[in-house]
């Protein structure tokens, strides 16, 4: 028999997430989130698993080929009914395709043969700054901005908050339904990645620090 | 006694009961979706449970609503009033049962922004408050209503 998820009781048990996800922690911790997911339906938890495995995948190896790309975009889609999900993803891969693009162009390459809606528009407008989307996607000038300057962390954080103002909007429209538990997880999902990647970062200049003082150390006994 | 006059005044005792038992459902449907919301949010807080829970109680009002509107219509009346009862006792009816099952969705919606901000659940609790009134209205006019339907057919 299959069960179903009590979405009142489910989305009610999650802490609000915070406005913005640039915040130093997250409000649940992923042990506790899979517990509380544990109030999954079976159907509603094969859908999540699908989208969880899809963002593990998006975040490992962001250097992948384009056949690579495209064969993983072509098995989601065979795979991935619900309509959100597959809304969500096409979005992640579109920000990916636009990355691309951008990345590519900047080291003098040829145009992505990636996947989604824009692929076409990033061929055919390949000259302009930002692929003529930046009406329709405001964060490209932002991004291209950071890339051109180096600046890694600002690319990030413009990925993320393209994703996330997507997310925030979309979300707007759900209460106490399943795209409402999915749309918490993709967001939940930016935050513990903000979250570690400051941590990255901390632990990075901890150690820069340590060196800098045990240096010190060497050469004062010297 | 014909088939005829047997339904109209079966409809007339549908009519009757139709206030209580539409209630009835919406109160089900309403305190269900607020108190599964509740027992959930139990589980992200610290304090203020009888708060959450007591807010979950808030759409069996439809069901009293509903009573006392089957009371005041269960008298004996004649085939003439029947179709009236009738109507009045399902429209009342159906305003109880939509805004029970909505107020259970506000209360719900309460409940998730008092665990966070527990010093807003006065204006949390607000929206629950207006839809009651909009269901105090039908009640009221309900009485109203069915006492001159009776008086009417006489």
């Amino acid at each position: 028999m299959t069960s179903t998820t009590n979405y009142y009781q489910l989305v009610a048990s999650l802490p609000h997430l915070p406005v913005t996800f640039e915040v130093s922690r997250v409000p649940i911790t992923r042990i506790q989130l899979e517990q509380r997911l544990k109030m999954l339906g079976d159907d509603d938890r094969i859908v999540v698993e699908q989208y969880q495995r899809f963002l593990v995948w998006d975040r490992q190896h962001p250097e992948r080929t384009d056949e690579e790309f495209q064969s993983e975009y072509d098995r989601l889609m065979r795979t991935i009914k619900n309509p959100l999900v597959r809304e969500m993803v096409n979005h992640r891969m579109d920000v990916r395709t636009i990355t691309c693009g951008l990345r590519r162009r900047r080291l003098g390459l040829s145009p992505p043969t990636g996947v989604g809606q824009y692929v076409d528009v990033i061929r055919s407008k390949w000259r302009d700054a930002d692929f003529g989307l930046a009406t329709k996607l405001p964060w490209i000038s932002a991004l291209r901005e950071a890339l051109e300057a180096k600046r890694t962390l600002a690319v990030e954080r413009q990925l993320l908050l393209a994703t996330w103002n997507r997310w925030v909007k979309l979300s707007d429209a759900y209460h106490f339904s399943f795209e409402t538990i999915l749309l918490y997880l993709a967001r939940w999902e930016i935050v513990d990645r903000w979250t570690r990647l400051d941590e990255t970062l901390g632990q990075q200049k901890f150690d820069q620090l340590l060196r800098e003082v045990l240096d010190g150390h060497a050469s004062f006994n010297a | 006694m014909n088939a005829e006059q047997f339904v109209i005044l079966a409809l007339g005792w549908a009519g009757v009961f139709l206030p209580t038992a539409l209630g009835a459902i919406g109160s089900v449907i309403g305190c269900a979706r607020a108190g599964m919301a509740a027992s959930g949010a139990l589980l992200d807080v610290d304090s203020g449970y009888g708060r959450l829970v007591g807010t979950s109680a808030l759409p069996s009002s439809q069901t009293i609503y509903g009573i006392v509107v089957t009371m005041q219509m269960n008298q004996q009346f004649s085939e003439k009033a029947a179709p009236g009862l009738f109507a009045i006792g399902l429209l009342v009816g159906l305003a109880l049962l939509f805004s029970a099952m909505l107020q259970g969705a506000c209360c719900a919606s309460a409940i998730t922004t008092t665990k966070s901000k527990p010093e807003v659940f006065g204006l949390a609790i607000a929206p629950a408050a207006i839809v009651e009134g909009f269901a105090v209205f039908a009640f009221i006019f309900a009485l109203i209503i069915s006492g001159g339907v009776a008086g009417a057919a006489a």
